[in-house]
C-alpha cells in the first residue's frame, strides 16, 4: 500500500510541482527584468495554494454527483474543461505582454499578472489534488491502509516538491536569458500536455471521434517508469497519442511559441541580458 | 384522439424507435466488488468502439485505469460511470484499479 500510495500521489504532485516552478522562476525573471518596469508580488503562490485545496475539496466532495452529468461522462467534461481554462489563461498572459504602450501595459500587467497566475495554479492544484483526496479517503475506510497511506503521501509529497524546488533552482542557476528561454519553453509544452489530456478525455467520453493512434513507445519508455512519468510531468509523454491529441499538443504548443512574451525571450538585445 | 394527434404519436415512435440505430455502440459491464473486477477477462468486438458501463459496489471508490487502453476515471463509492473505449486492434489490453492495484487487476481481450 505504502509503494502505491507513492507512486499515485507523486503523479499527482508532480505535475503541479513543476508548473508552480516554472511559472514562480518567470514571475521573479519578469520582475528582476528593469526594461518592463514590472513588479509581481509573490503573494499569488500562498494565495493559490489556498484556493486550490478549497477548490480540491469542493471537487472531490462533489465528484459523486458530477460524476453522472451528461450521462455518465461528468468528470470528463468537467476535467477537460478545468484543463482548457488553464490552457486560456496562460495564452491570455503570454499575450498580454504586446498590447498598447509601455506605460499602460505595465500597469495591465502589474494587476493581471498575479491574478492570472494564482488562477492557473489554483486550478491546477485543485484537479490533482482531488483526486489525491478522494484517494485517502478510499483506501483510509480499511483502518490498516491508514498508517502506509499517510505516510506515501507524506514522502510522495516531500518529493514532488523537492523536484519542483530543484527544478527551480537550476533554471535560475542558468544565465538570465537563458533561464528565460527555458521557462517559456515548458511552458509551451505544458500548454501542449493540457489540449493533450482534454482531447483525450473527451475522446473517453465519445464528446469527440476517435482518431487512430500515432505511435507506440510504451516498449521504449512505459508511462508507469520513473522516466516516463518525470517525462508526463515536463513535457506530457504519452507512450500511445491519438492523431488529434499530437495535432492538438503542436497548436497549442505553437500558439504559445508565437505569443509576445515568449518572443521577447528570444530577443538578443533582450533587456535581462545585461545583468547576467 | 384526433389524427394529427396520432401522428404526431406516430412520428414519436419513429424516432424513438431509430434512436437504438443511431447510438449502435454495444455496452458491456464491468462490475467492482470487495476491490475486484467481475468478470477479469472483458471480451469485446475489434475494430469497434464499445460503451464500458462500470458499476462499482464497493462503498470506497476506485480508479479504472489502464495504460495500454489509454484510460484513467473515477469511480466513486456505490456508484456507476461510463468509459468508451476502442476502436481496438484485437489483442488484450490490461486494466487495472489504482486504488487497489493489488486485487483489482483484469483485462480487455478484443477478438
Amino acid at each position: 500500500m505504502f509503494l502505491s500510495t507513492v507512486i499515485l500521489v507523486l503523479q499527482e504532485i508532480l505535475e503541479a510541482a513543476l508548473l508552480i516552478s516554472v511559472l514562480l522562476v518567470l514571475s521573479r525573471l519578469l520582475t528582476r527584468n528593469s526594461k518592463e518596469h514590472l513588479t509581481i508580488p509573490l503573494a499569488w503562490l500562498p494565495a493559490a495554494g489556498v484556493c486550490g485545496i478549497a477548490g480540491a475539496w469542493l471537487y472531490a466532495a462533489f465528484t459523486p454527483a458530477i460524476s453522472e452529468w451528461f450521462d455518465y461522462v461528468g468528470l470528463e467534461i468537467t476535467n477537460a474543461f478545468i484543463q482548457v481554462l488553464i490552457l486560456a489563461l496562460l495564452a491570455l498572459f503570454c499575450f498580454m505582454f504586446s498590447s498598447g504602450n509601455r506605460e499602460h501595459r505595465t500597469r495591465m500587467l502589474a494587476g493581471m499578472a498575479p491574478v492570472l497566475l494564482c488562477a492557473m495554479v489554483a486550478l491546477g492544484i485543485t484537479r490533482e489534488v482531488s483526486e489525491i483526496i478522494l484517494y485517502m479517503q478510499g483506501v483510509m475506510a480499511v483502518p490498516a491502509n491508514v498508517s502506509p497511506v499517510v505516510l506515501g503521501t507524506i514522502m510522495a509529497t516531500g518529493i514532488g516538491i523537492s523536484s519542483g524546488i530543484v527544478l527551480y533552482y537550476l533554471v535560475l542557476a542558468l544565465p538570465v536569458i537563458w533561464g528565460y528561454r527555458v521557462s517559456m519553453l515548458l511552458l509551451a509544452l505544458f500548454a501542449g500536455n493540457l489540449a493533450s489530456q482534454a482531447v483525450l478525455l473527451l475522446t473517453q467520453a465519445d464528446w469527440l471521434p476517435y482518431t487512430p493512434q500515432l505511435w507506440d513507445t510504451s516498449n521504449l519508455i512505459p508511462e508507469y517508469s520513473v522516466t516516463g512519468q518525470l517525462l508526463y510531468a515536463l513535457v506530457g509523454y504519452e507512450a500511445n497519442p491519438s492523431l488529434l491529441q499530437c495535432l492538438l499538443y503542436l497548436a497549442s504548443a505553437i500558439l504559445i511559441a508565437f505569443s509576445p512574451l515568449f518572443l521577447l525571450a528570444w530577443k538578443p538585445q533582450h533587456g535581462s541580458e545585461a545583468d547576467a | 384522439m384526433n389524427s394529427r394527434m396520432q401522428m404526431c404519436l406516430c412520428m414519436l415512435a419513429g424516432i424513438l424507435s431509430t434512436r437504438p440505430l443511431l447510438a449502435a455502440v454495444p455496452e458491456l459491464q464491468l462490475e467492482i466488488r470487495d476491490h475486484l473486477f467481475f468478470p477479469a477477462t472483458l471480451e469485446i468486438p475489434a475494430n469497434q468502439k464499445v460503451r464500458l458501463l462500470i458499476i462499482n459496489n464497493d462503498p470506497t471508490p476506485e480508479e479504472f485505469e489502464s495504460y495500454e487502453l489509454n484510460r484513467e476515471k473515477v469511480v466513486p463509492g456505490n456508484s456507476r460511470t461510463v468509459i468508451f473505449i476502442g476502436p481496438l486492434d484485437p489483442g488484450e489490453y490490461p486494466f487495472f484499479g489504482e486504488f487497489f492495484p493489488k486485487t483489482a487487476q483484469g483485462k480487455v481481450v478484443a477478438k
